[in-house]
């Protein structure tokens, strides 16, 4: 399906870190085409705390790969920053995961064989960071994240609340202006949720753009907006 | 990512899979192995070859009834050539005579065992009659008194000139050999001169010698006949003269022995005209077949262990699909996942290649150590053989690396 054709003054003339404008993406389109997302307008601004909600298969980890540069969408359009990334491939697409967006998925976030400190440090060797930041920041990261003294562990040595706050101590690393959270807290029980909540919560009010997504009201409480998505379009 | 990053890496990986690693890297273990094994017994060969050779009389011809060939000695019919024609006296004199010649030596030996004189022993003593000029043909230096001359074999004198060795057991310390007589067989010898010491040939002492007048020698011993004459008869040590080339004295020679032996055109030799360069000729042989038996045994290995490690790096990718795509979600371009993957098949390979250049070596050392051959890999083995191990690693690594780099992140991350 095309994406019509959007004039640029629909565009929101502020402070707009993300919009996308027609996006819509289609798996498989040769054989049984799955419309993930259809033809979805979304800005955000620098700074904002956006919680996507909707039923399940609804479009919302499609939209949050968009996002996150680990896809690409059918069509339409995504500037990032101001820079159009929907058709960039590749090496470029690696340096915007790399630096400008910080990912943590629902589950599967870490190395198993690599410790938490080395998952953590991930990002900064592919940033080709000298070995003495490294070290500092990670240092910095797990102290963050309430974790110094668990840098040694590998993940099956750590409970699913720590491994999630390794996870968004990793998405930290290169000081990204973008957090996006997958459905962060959909293994955890409450206590952990509160718990992780509390620090997303603190990244934003540092003035960190946070998108998050959940099934849980008490979730997408904590965010300062709502975008709900039915059948892979805004509602 | 810097180098040494990356190897303790790949490295660290390598350890994740010990036996599987060990398993892979066999044939390229066996692969390096075999090149510096059979490059350090080439070296040996040829240095072992090149230091006898030059104890002997380098341009020497040795004329005998067979012609010698070292190592791989095809089918020879020995009761055939012991019919031929015994080399005498009488050919030698006449090819003393060739203008391309300088001596024609002949020489004759027995072996004595063990030599005593009063308290004295000498173990495995060589009695040998040999013609004017054997000093030049045996290239021997004389240290003391005199060689055997003309006069001493026309006249028959019970003279004899006696190796370092000989003279050192036979003789007491104060005791001046020359001028003594030293008994042999029954029989007495004046010693009229001392050779300076040689060490040993192709593992034989050489300063075991008694030489005495060829004339005297036939006087007394009668000459081997049948299968005995093939080795142990007369042969003829000729030196070409200075500044003649080998070849030419060869072919003199050749043609004086075909005319006294009376062969017709169309009959081949019935003489063998042995030089270093017709025995090194047939070295070459052996050289070639160990050559190809590394390049065979080498190329087979390197490849099947090429084989193994893409096989295990493909495994290695499949069950890692997970990792390459949260690293892909962290930042890793398709560069570095690639270099990453083709960084620990190298380093599997490098690892065998390793292993291999020090088995190689010791094999080497082994045998060094329990033969005469000093089988000794030069430097540049070790560089070639870390170079083979590192290019099939890189050779076969470079498919399931792409592989690997080629991976959709998400996909990557979903698979289960
Ligand atoms: N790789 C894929 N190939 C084909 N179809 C896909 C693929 N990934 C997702 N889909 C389909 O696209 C639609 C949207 O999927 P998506 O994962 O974005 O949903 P979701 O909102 O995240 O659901 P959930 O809440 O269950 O995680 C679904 O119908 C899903 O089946
Ligand atoms: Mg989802």
């Amino acid at each position: 399906m095309a994406a019509r054709k959007k004039t640029p003054a629909a565009r929101s003339p502020v402070d707009g870190l993300i919009e996308l404008v027609g996006v819509s993406k289609v798996y498989n389109p040769d054989r049984v085409p799955v419309h993930a997302l259809a033809d979805v307008d979304l800005q955000i601004a620098a700074g904002e705390y956006v919680a996507i909600m909707g039923p399940s298969g609804s479009g919302k980890s499609t939209l949050m790969h968009i996002l996150g540069c680990l896809d690409t969408p059918t069509s339409g359009s995504y500037s990032l920053r101001g820079q159009e990334v929907s058709r960039y491939t590749g090496k470029k697409l690696a340096h915007i995961r790399n630096r400008d967006v910080g990912f943590v998925f629902q589950r599967f976030n870490l190395l198993p064989r690599l410790t938490a400190a080395e998952n953590v440090e991930l990002p900064l060797l592919y940033a080709r960071a000298p070995a003495d930041r490294r070290r500092e920041v990670v240092a910095d990261l797990l102290a963050k994240v309430g974790l110094s003294d668990r840098g040694h562990h590998r993940p099956n040595e750590l409970s699913g609340g720590e491994v999630q706050r390794v996870a968004i101590a990793r998405a930290l690393a290169n000081d990204p202006a973008i957090i996006l959270a997958d459905e962060p807290t959909g293994n955890l029980d409450s206590k952990s949720e509160d718990d992780l909540m509390e620090l997303l919560d603190s990244l934003n009010a540092a003035g960190r753009t946070l998108v998050v997504v959940t099934h849980e009201d008490s979730v997408a409480r904590h965010a300062k907006r709502v975008v709900l998505l039915h059948d892979g379009r805004v509602v | 990512m810097n180098l040494i990053t990356l190897c303790a890496r790949a490295i660290a990986s390598m350890r994740y899979n010990k036996t599987r690693s060990f398993l892979t890297t066999l044939g390229i273990i066996i692969g390096v192995t075999t090149i510096i094994a059979i490059v350090a017994l080439l070296k040996g060969l040829d240095r072992t070859i090149d230091q006898e050779f030059s104890s002997l009389g380098t341009k020497t011809i040795y004329v005998q009834k067979l012609e010698l060939e070292i190592g791989l000695r095809r089918h020879r019919n020995f009761e055939e050539i012991s019919k031929r024609p015994d080399l005498t006296v009488a050919d030698a004199a006449a090819i003393s005579k060739l203008p391309t010649v300088r001596a024609a030596v002949p020489n004759i030996h027995r072996d004595l065992g063990t030599l005593t004189r009063g308290v004295y022993e000498a173990d495995e003593c060589l009695l040998t009659g040999i013609g004017e000029g054997g000093d030049l043909t045996g290239n021997w230096v004389v240290s003391e008194g005199r060689f055997i001359t003309r006069y001493d074999q026309q006249h028959r004198n019970m003279v004899c000139v006696i190796g370092s060795y000989v003279a050192g057991n036979l003789f007491g310390p104060g005791e001046e050999p020359l001028g003594q007589t030293l008994e042999v067989e029954g029989r007495r010898y004046t010693v009229v001169g001392v050779l300076e010491e040689k060490g040993a040939s192709f593992g034989h002492p050489q300063d075991n010698q008694i030489y005495v007048p060829v004339e005297t020698y036939i006087k007394y011993y009668s000459l081997p006949e049948g299968r005995a004459s093939v080795f142990r008869g007369i042969r003829i040590e000729v030196l070409p003269e200075e500044k003649v080339p080998v070849e030419a004295a060869v072919a003199d020679v050749e043609e004086l022995l075909r005319l006294r032996h009376g062969l017709r055109y169309y009959e081949d030799n019935d003489f063998g005209l042995n030089t270093q360069e017709s025995m090194l000729s047939s070295l070459n042989t052996i050289r070639s077949v160990l050559w190809l038996v590394m390049v065979g045994v080498a190329g087979i290995s390197l490849l099947v262990g090429g084989i193994g490690i893409m096989n295990i790096m493909l495994v290695s990718v499949a069950e890692r699909t997970r990792e390459i795509g949260i690293r892909k979600a962290v930042g890793a371009s398709d560069a570095d996942v690639m270099v990453q993957f083709l960084s620990e098949a190298v380093a599997l390979s490098s690892v065998g290649g390793v292993v291999g250049i020090f088995l190689g070596l010791a094999a080497g050392a082994f045998v060094s150590a329990i033969t005469p051959l000093q089988a000794a890999a030069p430097w540049w083995t070790v560089v070639l053989g870390v170079g083979f191990s590192a290019a099939v690693g890189i050779i076969f690594g470079i498919y399931p690396a792409r592989k690997a780099s080629g991976l959709n992140p998400i996909e990557a991350i979903r698979y289960e």
